[in-house]
């Protein structure tokens, strides 16, 4: 264990230097417009959480989470734009209007399991897809809405906007940062365990007592407000919303990521969003098609390595380290083997 | 006179033509070791099947003491103190045994705590070290359990039913398949088990049965063809021609 433990202490470290650092570190070797690459992988790295949430630790394959990614955009572009509300109330309404939606489309969903669940996401993020596409006069359908976003807080005379590329970068950083920290916590709770408990056995988890559908819909719920956080997120870095954000491709996106990064891991999610969005960085200018690429890596992270770069990185970590023979031994060969 | 721990009223089920569960009566007293036999096909695992809410039933109803709970969702009826066991076992196999024991011991809080470390559950954590020395587990509380043999996952199986507090456990062939140390063991659990708590078990290892149950129903084509002490059933002449009689059964 401590080959592996101290593998991952050395990574954690550096890589939290590095993101606290990266506005003053980047700009040294990369051109600056890197810094807001980073931002927009951190925000993406919350909507792929939302999906590994559901997926990877509660079992159910959602190609639906577009929708509240869109509603939590949604709700803070009107908040700001139409209900000329103040950066937090217009914030909070984004999140609110996801965690609705979710409410209420979840109580249908999570009656269902596997392919069946997977095609009611789909089927729900399509639905308010047209609908947002259909209605130009509110939505303003595929064109989008842009917005001016108010400054975060005020004090005194210091009033930091998310125009101010490294305060938003922080501001992001700030909140997705709280959501890993979360997402950590429930993971080591007794929510948490159901969660795992409902995935890998949800049979035998009815037979102990807990209602399977209630735990699925615990999931869906509070993965629906992830979606939507990364949604409202994403609304303001952009200053822009559009239709197209709940569009179900961007779902498959997000599934893409949590593959390649590896299911059920809490920072797998996060480790394929940078990678295939840096991937796109570099490769989309100089070539139409690398989405191609991106379709080979899924292939052969699903075929050779399903529990993704996580999985790769926890096995190479702990390479060296043989499992003594004596620990897959059962209890019963050992008690004859003592006795 | 109090009432009795089980109770079933002319249960049915069917599946197609075929009624594998057919108006059964049938009343567990409680305080013996009640087992269930019949050959292949009799009915017994469907039987079990209705009364922990894994089916519905087509007519009939259930009673545990005077609480109907025909009809009931599986995780209501453990909640009200029905555990099982499943003949083809089934446990987190992802999960450390430790903490399959400790869902299980767990899942009686009302609430599912989000914010709260499940290690820092003393009194649950104490429980599950209790249960994994009972069943004999202790060594294995940090291996996946899907790393387990099949004796100790039987055991498993044992201990996670045990963790939620049941008033009645539904064993369902708990010895298939095991060696005869295994099986020895098992036998050994379900005898001083059968002191604190209300068990039915179906078995299709009639030495076992003859072992340790009070009290045998014989069931065949889903009714109950007899019910009796295991001597009784021994001797009788109809439970020897539907399944004694039928050399190397099972």
């Amino acid at each position: 264990m401590n080959r592996r433990n101290n593998f991952f202490l050395v990574m954690g470290i550096f890589v939290s230097a590095f993101l606290l650092a990266a506005p003053y570190i980047v700009p040294f070797f990369l051109n600056t417009f890197w810094v807001n690459i980073l931002t927009e992988i951190l925000i993406w790295s919350v909507f792929a959480a939302s999906i590994n949430l559901l997926f990877g630790y509660t079992g159910l394959l959602s190609f639906g989470q577009a929708l509240f990614f869109g509603m939590g955009a949604y709700g803070v572009a009107f908040g700001l734009s139409v209900f000329g509300m103040s950066f937090w109330p217009a914030f909070l309404l984004g999140v609110a209007t996801a965690t609705v939606t979710a409410a209420i489309t979840g109580i249908f969903a999570v009656r269902l399991t596997w392919s069946y669940f997977t095609i009611i996401t789909v089927v729900f993020s399509l639905i308010f897809y047209l609908f947002a596409v259909g209605r130009k006069d509110i939505t303003n359908g595929d064109d989008g809405m842009a917005f001016q976003i108010p400054p975060v807080f005020k004090i005194g005379n210091w009033q930091p906007s998310l125009l101010d590329i490294t305060f938003q970068y922080y501001f992001v950083l700030a909140i997705v940062a709280a959501i890993y920290l979360l997402l950590w916590i429930v993971m080591r709770s007794p929510l948490g365990y159901a969660f795992i408990a409902v995935r890998e056995n949800d049979k035998r988890a009815s037979l102990i007592g807990i209602s399977p559908y209630r735990v699925r819909y615990y999931s869906f719920l509070l993965s629906g407000t992830l979606a939507g956080i990364a949604g409202v997120l994403f609304a303001l870095f952009s200053r822009y919303t559009t239709a197209q954000y709940m569009f179900w491709t961007v779902s498959g996106e997000g599934v893409v990521w949590v593959v390649v990064g590896g299911t059920g891991t809490l920072f797998g999610p996060a480790l394929g969003t940078a990678l295939l969005i840096i991937l796109r960085e570099e490769l989309s200018v100089h070539w139409e098609h690398f989405l191609i690429l991106v379709g080979i890596i899924v292939i052969i992270t699903v075929t050779f390595e399903p529990s993704g770069l996580m999985g790769m990185l926890n096995r190479w970590s702990t390479r060296r380290r043989r499992v003594p023979a004596e620990a897959k031994l059962s209890s019963t060969t050992r008690r004859i083997a003592g006795s | 006179m109090s009432a009795p721990v089980l109770r079933l009223k002319g249960l049915t089920r069917s599946f197609g033509g075929l009624v594998a569960v057919n108006n059964v009566d049938f009343e567990l007293p409680g305080g013996v070791l009640h087992a269930i036999i019949g050959p292949n096909g009799a009915g017994k695992t469907t039987l079990f099947n209705l009364i922990s809410g894994m089916l519905a039933s087509d007519r009939g109803a259930i009673y545990l003491y005077d609480r109907e709970i025909t009809g009931l969702a599986s995780y209501r009826i453990s909640q009200l103190g029905i555990a099982r066991t499943l003949q083809i076992k089934s446990v987190f196999d992802r999960l450390s045994v430790f903490d399959n024991v400790w869902i299980a011991a767990h899942s009686r809080a009302r609430f599912l705590n989000p914010l709260k470390p499940a290690r820092s559950y003393r009194t649950t954590a104490d429980k599950v070290e209790k249960i994994l020395g009972d069943v004999g587990l202790t060594e294995l509380r940090n291996e996946n359990a899907g790393n387990l043999s099949y004796g100790d996952v039987a055991l498993l199986e044992m201990a996670i039913a045990l963790a939620t507090d049941p008033v009645l456990l539904l064993l369902d062939e708990p010895v298939a398949g095991m060696s005869h140390a295994e099986t020895d063991r098992m036998v050994t659990k379900i005898k001083a088990l059968k002191k604190s708590i209300n068990i039915i078990l179906v078995e299709h290892d009639m030495e076992t049965v003859f072992n340790v149950a009070e009290r045998i129903t014989v069931m065949t084509n889903g009714s109950i063809l007899t019910e009796g002490v295991p001597d009784q059933i021994a001797k009788d002449a109809r439970v020897q021609e539907a399944y004694l009689g039928q050399p190397e059964e099972a």
